[in-house]
């Protein structure tokens, strides 16, 4: 089940995602970017390889910031590294300031969809809900 | 698909359409999108046009924030946007003006085949290319480079792939600013730009990226065609492809650190993807020293695909690429910044060419082009989706006076690719292609229904636009034989 919905967008992706806390949220969201480009969700995927733990962290100035460094920081590491990430464990989090680890595998694994070239601040959106957080991000791709 | 634009579009004539100063307060300088009626429908979709008039907050903007025909929505500004700023008054640089793909480009080569002579070996041929060149998300290339010689790509640009044997000098005589941009700083790119480009050079990269076998089937202005050694039916190549992870994450960084100029230089512009700061600021000047290595990066993986695809020809048809005559015609950048020269008011003034999503397009006589265009104009070339058309132009001085020298980059897109995924099934596609003769390869499953000709407006209504409009004058027009993809 795709806990994610897309928004169209002309030249883009964009997505609504949410999760009952911080931690949630950011996991389920990079769980989105990654479902996007090699669909992770997808429960056909054949797990070969023994997966590959990276470690993230990172500060920034605001929530929104923080969010968006997140989903970019994952984008980069997965083309140095050339994995595709399925796990995230988010292990602190606040407004500022984050500590993760991402676990991926080989993108040669994958069926591979879709390049996102970066997560944009563009009608970028975090707010509480009543049942926890919500955000809406779009993606140039 | 969101709602249409409700703003007020003033009909200067039949191709020139204004957003006034008074829609917002903040516009410093009206809106101009350049289109005709039936376009304008199209135009109105989305939302693209309220980006036209949020571009025009830009400090130091000067005579408009203006709008190609293949506008669309992009994150910030517009795809098909072209604004200037004077850099003496203030006039800003924003990487979101540029975009991630720094120096998005294309470039056309022509061959001495008539279609007939060769009709029975493009399937071979496309699939010779599909095999030689690494395309795909995260593709990586035989071309490997050391850190030493990343930096000298991102000062040389496309010379040193010519000096590491990849083509020839008169490649570069044909290459928008030589191939290579002075003024590049290597020391402002950052390591993990470094990194991301380590293993790219000479790969094509996904979505909209190409290389495209094509033949002659229109000719438009006959001395321009004889100035160009082109004639109907003859076979032409255009490669499409940009700076790769390296020109992703320059953007990257310089969006985040100018996000912090807007406070620190009094900057109010709607949107933050429009993060900016002054040409003349140590941020602004860092930001054009790292575009502009992004920016010869992109021109050498050109020159390397090009290689690629010669190499593929030579294959195929067991020729040398000079006696098959693959000369280049021009390479185009529309992903870039420039610091450019023109006459406002009577006085001269340096101006920040912001070109996103948008062609240059200098008329003839221009003191940076080549001896060879001096008299045409330069060259522009305007690749269309892979059904239909795609089109050679030249700029015009009319260009030169409206639009600071630009002119549209392809044919824009209309449906978003999850709508374009949605309304078009892969058979149905790749069956309608066949039937028109052009055969398809693609690395990724989704490249080929996203990139599908109904996600996109028609390029020859682009292109009409744009040449009465009198911003670049058609040459010739092509139509795709065999495409690969990323």
């Amino acid at each position: 089940m795709k806990n994610y919905e897309i928004i169209d967008h002309t030249a883009d992706i964009g997505i609504r995602v949410g999760g009952g806390n911080l931690a949630e949220l950011f996991s389920n969201a990079a769980m989105a970017m990654f479902d996007i480009i090699a669909e992770v969700g997808s429960s056909t995927r054949q797990i070969t390889n023994s997966p590959i733990s990276t470690s993230v962290k990172l500060k920034a100035d605001s929530l929104e910031e923080l969010f968006i460094n997140w989903l970019n920081e994952l984008l980069s590491l997965s083309a140095i590294k050339g994995l595709i990430f399925f796990d995230f464990k988010i292990k602190k989090i606040q407004e500022n300031f984050l500590e993760s680890e991402a676990v991926g595998q080989n993108i040669e694994n994958y069926r591979v969809n879709t390049e996102i070239k970066a997560a944009t601040y563009h009608q970028l959106k975090i707010e509480k809900t009543t049942s926890g957080w919500q955000a809406e991000v779009i993606f140039d791709v | 698909m969101s709602e249409i634009w409700q703003g007020p579009l003033e009909k200067i004539d039949d191709f020139r359409w204004r957003i006034p100063r008074s829609y917002k307060p903040g516009m410093r300088v009206p809106g101009v999108i350049y289109a005709d009626e039936k376009l304008l429908k199209d135009i109105r979709q989305d939302k693209a046009a309220e980006q036209v008039a949020n571009v025009a907050f830009l400090p130091g903007i000067v005579n408009a924030s203006l709008a190609m025909p293949d506008i669309h929505w992009g994150y910030g500004f517009s795809i098909g946007g072209v604004a200037a700023t004077d850099i003496e008054n203030g006039g800003v640089i924003s990487p979101g003006g540029v975009g991630f793909d720094i120096n998005c480009g294309i470039r056309m080569l022509k061959t001495n085949f008539q279609y007939d002579e060769i009709k029975n070996k493009i399937k071979d041929l496309v699939y010779v290319l599909f095999s030689d060149i690494p395309s795909g998300v995260g593709s990586k290339g035989d071309i490997k480079v050391s850190a030493r010689e990343e930096k000298d790509i991102l000062i040389k640009g496309a010379k040193w792939a010519v000096e590491k044997g990849y083509g020839s000098a008169e490649d570069l005589e044909c290459t928008e600013e030589y191939g290579a941009i002075t003024g590049a700083d290597p020391d402002a790119v950052s390591e993990r730009a470094y990194e991301r480009g380590k293993a790219q050079s000479g790969t094509l990269g996904s979505g909209n990226h190409f290389v495209e076998v094509q033949m002659i089937d229109q000719l438009y202005d006959a001395d321009l065609c004889d100035e160009f050694g082109l004639t109907e039916g003859q076979v032409t190549v255009m490669i499409h492809s940009g700076s790769r992870g390296l020109g992703y994450e320059v953007c990257k960084n310089y969006s985040e650190s100018m996000m912090r100029c807007l406070q620190k230089y009094n900057i109010n512009v709607p949107d933050k993807q429009l993060a900016c700061a002054p040409v003349n600021s140590p941020e602004g000047k860092a930001y054009l020293g790292a575009m502009k290595c992004a920016a010869n990066y992109a021109w050498a993986n050109r020159q390397c695909l090009m290689h690629l695809t010669r190499q593929a020809f030579e294959r195929t048809f067991n020729m040398s690429w000079q006696k098959m005559g693959m000369f280049l015609i021009y390479d185009v950048a529309h992903n870039i910044a420039k610091i450019e020269k023109y006459t406002l008011g009577g006085q001269e003034k340096t101006l920040c060419v912001h070109r996103k999503g948008a062609t240059r397009a200098f008329g003839p006589g221009h003191p940076a082009l080549p001896q060879r265009y001096k008299r045409t104009g330069q060259p522009v070339i305007i690749p269309g989706d892979m059904g239909r058309n795609s089109y050679l132009l030249v700029g015009t001085q009319k260009a030169m006076e409206e639009t600071f020298g630009s002119t549209c980059h392809g044919a824009g897109r209309l449906k978003s690719r999850t709508a374009a995924t949605r309304s078009i099934s892969l058979d149905r596609l790749l069956k309608e292609l066949e039937s028109k003769g052009i055969i398809v390869k693609a690395t990724g499953r989704g490249t080929i229904l996203e990139e599908a000709p109904q996600a996109y407006k028609d390029v020859n209504e682009v292109v009409n636009v744009v040449h009465n409009a009198g911003i670049s004058k058609r040459v010739c027009r092509m139509r795709p034989l065999g495409v690969i993809k990323g």
